[in-house]
């Protein structure tokens, strides 16, 4: 029985044609993979399948009246933003470690409850989601806590409890330990098992079994792809002269925290941490999600204010001697998740590259000459100079990050700190982005750099700092 | 205590009402210099208490919090602000002496106690800082001869002084010296130091004082940003139910309408705006909205003249006397309309759609910036002062409708905006009534153009345009908005 039918369907993005003339068939319980790389098209045809978004062509949904599973189609987005209770985005990243409206957003056992009620689901369905993604040390935690991995999860478990008759996931793996992705494709082939009709749009060759259907994105047109297709990688351009300079450091050592304790309220997010980062050292900074990453980072970027609590010296200086976090922030080329997120909408790539200059989010100053010149070598190194005067977040979401990672490194700073750079992107892009991180090493920055997969991460590490429950359980030289 | 305006002669008052200087970007050189090393001491931790202190503390300078003892006794909210942010607070008693700057960011209708506890405990020579000259202004607090007043006072809500800060930005901000109270000259520089703390200084600065301060803000909040928002939307979900339109989609257009509407100011001011409609819509706009303007002029110059004479705080410091009876009732009100209590359909509206599909609120808008422009200005409010009071802030309002309508517009505006926008309210509603009779749903709630053939008049179009560009707002507002280095977009949803 025909699920999906799609005819000659088109989108247009303004003036932008961003899918052209795809047509093909999913019937019920097929599995569908959608490959493609990043700007083919893929998320845009996911997403008009599961709409509100605006088409031409032919699109149509027929459910069948007879499933047990619900008649709809839900769609799972790559990565989220958080919202409070009233649904507001309106909000910055650096807020939850501002503690003013911490009972603005629920926790996360209230969420999936009031998810259970919209869609009256059955509770006896949702533990074994829960067991299966290792979700259970989540629940209490509020919802604008958590991190982006478990965004990921509360996603996947809210879809495979509602079990909707089409189910569209966007890079199902990412932001996934090695563990939860093996237990995520069992959840997914008993889904089909129940009648469910699955698209993943991804290039991960590790699919559950009851993927069958191979298709590719190219170039906004679509395509029958053969099972095995995997992607070339992109070789690197010469890196620009100025990227090539050492950077000049203020003092040997970066970093230097002492005995740092972070509490909020009754729990304790930081325990005891020692930790010194010397110039030209590469840090991998390790935990699972929730065990302490972010909060780490946040007292050297100068975003958490219990910085001023704790004994640190950040470039010499020790915090809360009447420094301002601008003067920090100017050492500091910072990537994240959140920061990504939060990023200012109005911003054209150019400009999102720019503002790194001042570490704004946004452009708000005059650029010099020379800035320009540097400017200009980057967008072209990035191959993202044809780009340039597009807004940054009309662009797939692989192309964004490579602006940001841009925007860390236009100032030839002393550190840079790249927190979970690669999340929601494939591994190609993932591949192609670390190569980078490789390259611009060479010449002596400072890196931490927060990664989740062994397999995934930049050769040039030298460190490692491993956190488990807000203790550093491993702090060591490669 | 006797209202401050009211004790001046006509030549000083308004000299003070003229006090108006767009500051330079390099007049904040010394950055915070002037408060480096200095114990600045926070009274109250609330909205913009916690942000204004938040942002001045990352930009290195020493700051605390004094609650009152009932605060810190029942760890209230404002105890919890201060302390899980690792600040260090203390009693009036504890903290108030050992201070070189206190910050009074306590509601405005509690400043003549808050204030009179506070200054016996303040050290010769030292420093009180307002958000707001109410109390100076309406309530003529006298202060300590020896003390320096100034004020700072963000044209924005807290959090939003506090996001833009972590942006790298900044909000518009006044500042002002009480010339009653400056004994050793030192305030301006306090003032512009306290004012890079806050990250003001990158987004446009106003030499204000207190009495232009005062004056312009509760005639701006009354009228454009509260009171004609509120009246504007109530009207237009009404209009559009008695003509049959979906109430879900009436309550989302209303709701979020104004939000989308407004952005436009931000970047190209009332002619932006205009822009945003098609050709014959604009000209229909126009033509409106110079009609409301007849209408609702006198209502405005009541407004104007009350704040003016002081008979606006009289009455409003009666009803604080009372216990806020008629603000509560007014609030309970505004809760129980029509509006309020549709939510917002599920449907989508796109962001062009909200212009052709409320033309009528892009008149509201227009005729509302420019009246409470105009009239401000003919009282001796310089034109900088107006702008910010009327233009500047609308979309900063109209953000809060978009949130949760009218409760959260009236939530996080001060009371004393509140009250003035319920007077407003009730006296516009049926001034407008004659007016909203000839409105139908080609205004509001179907598209403008729909039917029409899109056809207008050159020379008319050239004569609106024309108009459009020489309103006075709209050349004030071209230098500021340029001056600002950037006016960025207060993020949305
Ligand atoms: N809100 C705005 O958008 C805005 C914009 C610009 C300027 N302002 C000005 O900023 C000032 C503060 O306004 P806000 O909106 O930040 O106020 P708010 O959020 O209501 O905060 C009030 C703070 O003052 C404390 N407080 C209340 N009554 C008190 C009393 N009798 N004695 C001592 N402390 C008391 C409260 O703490 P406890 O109750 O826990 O003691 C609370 O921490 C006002 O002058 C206002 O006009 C506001
Ligand atoms: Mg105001």
């Amino acid at each position: 029985m025909t699920l999906l039918n799609i005819e000659d369907l088109s989108v247009h993005y303004g003036l932008k044609t961003v899918l052209r003339h795809v047509s093909f068939t999913v019937h019920q319980g097929e599995g569908w993979v959608i490959r493609g790389v990043s700007g083919s098209g893929k998320t845009t045809l996911a997403r008009a399948i599961a709409g509100p978004d605006k088409y031409t062509g032919g699109l149509n949904i027929s459910y069948d009246t007879r499933s047990n599973l619900p008649a709809k189609t839900l769609f799972v987005e790559s990565w989220y933003r958080f919202t409070n209770l009233e649904g507001d985005r309106n909000f910055y990243y650096q807020q939850r470690y501002n503690h003013q409206q911490r009972r603005d957003t629920v926790t996360i056992a209230r969420e999936l409850e009031l998810y259970g009620q919209t869609y009256a689901l059955d509770h006896t369905r949702l533990q074994a989601l829960i067991t299966a993604l290792d979700y259970d040390r989540v629940l209490d935690e509020q919802l604008f806590e958590i991190s982006s991995g478990e965004h990921k999860k509360l996603q996947l478990i809210k879809a495979l409890w509602l079990r909707p008759q089409l189910l569209i996931i966007d890079q199902p793996y990412t932001g996934l330990d090695v563990k939860s992705r093996g237990r995520l494709n069992e959840l997914l082939n008993a889904y089909a098992r129940e009648g469910g009709t699955l698209i993943l749009v991804s290039n991960d060759t590790e699919l559950p079994a009851c993927i069958q259907h191979f298709a590719v994105m190219k170039n906004g047109g679509f395509e029958l792809a053969d099972a095995a297709l995997v992607f070339e990688e992109k070789t690197l351009k010469p890196l620009p002269e100025f990227l090539k300079e050492p950077p000049q450091y203020t003092a040997p050592t970066l970093i230097d925290m002492k005995q740092v304790h972070v509490q909020y309220g009754d729990k304790q997010v930081l325990k005891d941490i020692h930790w010194q980062v010397n110039a030209g050292e590469r840090w991998l900074l390790q935990g699972h999600n929730g065990s302490g990453k972010s909060t780490l980072l946040s007292l050297i970027t100068g975003d958490h204010p219990q910085a001023y609590a704790n004994d640190i010296k950040l470039f010499g200086v020790q915090r809360g001697a009447g420094e301002s976090i601008w003067d920090i922030k100017k050492r500091i080329g910072l990537i994240s998740p959140e920061l990504h997120w939060y990023f200012d909408a109005n911003a054209t790539v150019l400009q999102s590259l720019a503002s790194g200059f001042f570490d704004s989010n946004g452009l708000y100053r005059q650029l010099r000459y020379m800035q320009k010149q540097q400017l200009n070598e980057l967008l072209k190194f990035l191959d993202l100079y044809d780009v340039k005067d597009e807004l940054l977040t009309t662009l797939p979401l692989g192309k964004q990050r490579l602006a940001l990672l841009g925007r860390t490194i236009i100032k030839n700073p002393q550190l840079l700190v790249l927190d979970e750079p690669c999340q929601g992107l494939d591994q190609q892009q993932t591949q192609y982005f670390n190569k980078l991180v490789d390259e611009i090493s060479k010449n002596g920055v400072t890196i931490i750099y927060v990664g989740h997969f062994e397999t995934q991460l930049p050769a040039c590490i030298t460190h490692k700092l491993v956190l488990q429950d807000g203790r550093a359980i491993e702090n060591t030289r490669q | 205590m006797a209202n401050y305006f009211n004790t001046l002669p006509l030549r000083e008052q308004l000299n003070q009402l003229g006090v108006c200087e767009f500051m330079s970007n390099d007049e904040f050189l010394d950055g915070v210099d002037a408060l480096k090393g200095k114990k600045i001491v926070i009274v109250g931790c609330g909205a913009q208490g916690l942000n204004q202190g938040l942002n001045l503390r990352d930009s290195g300078l020493d700051v605390s919090y004094a609650l009152r003892k009932e605060a810190i006794e029942e760890k209230r909210a404002s105890w919890k602000n201060a302390t899980d942010n690792n600040f260090n607070v203390g009693t009036y008693e504890e903290l108030i002496p050992g201070a070189d700057l206190v910050i009074n960011l306590t509601p405005d209708k509690q400043h003549t106690s808050v204030v009179s506890a506070v200054m016996p405990l303040m050290k010769q020579g030292a420093t009180l800082s307002y958000s707001h000259g109410f109390n100076i202004v309406e309530e003529g607090m006298q202060i300590r001869k020896d003390l320096t007043v100034i004020m700072v006072a963000p044209k924005s809500p807290g959090s939003e002084v506090r996001a833009e800060y972590l942006r790298g930005f900044g909000v518009p901000t006044l500042i002002a010296v009480h010339p009653e109270n400056d004994p050793e000259g030192k305030g301006l520089e306090q003032a512009k130091a306290y004012c890079v703390g806050t990250g003001g200084h990158r987004a446009g600065v106003l030499r204000s004082s207190f009495v232009a301060e005062v004056k312009s803000d509760l005639m701006g909040e009354q009228t454009i940003l509260c009171g004609l928002l509120q009246t504007g939307s109530i009207l237009s979900f009404d209009k559009m139910i008695e003509k049959g339109i979906d109430p879900g989609y009436a309550s989302k257009l209303v709701q979020y309408g104004v939000e989308v509407i407004t952005e436009a100011l931000k970047h190209g001011g009332v002619t932006g705006m205009m822009d945003r409609l098609s050709n014959p819509a604009k000209i229909k706009a126009f033509r409106i909205s110079e009609e409301l303007k007849t209408i609702m002029r006198p209502l405005f110059q009541k407004h104007q003249d009350d704040i003016m004479s002081g008979e606006f705080s009289r009455i409003m410091m009666e009803d604080w006397a009372n216990g806020d009876a008629n603000l509560l009732k007014w609030r309970a009100e505004t809760g129980e309309t029509a509006f309020e209590k549709t939510p917002a359909g599920d449907v989508k509206i796109g962001d062009q759609e909200y212009f052709d599909n409320y033309t009528l609120m892009a008149a509201f808008i227009k005729a509302g910036v420019e009246l409470a422009f105009e009239t401000m200005v003919e009282a001796g409010i310089k034109p900088e002062s107006a702008y910010y009071e009327s233009l500047h802030e609308t979309p900063l309002i109209a953000n809060t409708i978009a949130r949760k309508k009218l409760f959260e517009m009236n939530r996080v505006i001060s009371d004393t905006a509140e009250y003035g926008c319920y007077l407003f309210d009730q006296a516009c509603k049926p001034l407008l009534a004659d007016f909203m009779k000839t409105v139908d749903t080609d205004l509001v709630g179907k598209n403008f153009n729909e039917g029409k053939d899109g056809a207008v008049d050159n020379q008319e179009l050239v004569e609106v345009n024309e108009a459009l560009r020489s309103h006075p707002v709209e050349q004030v507002g071209t230098v500021l908005r340029k001056a600002m280095t950037a006016m960025k977009a207060i993020k949305t949803a």
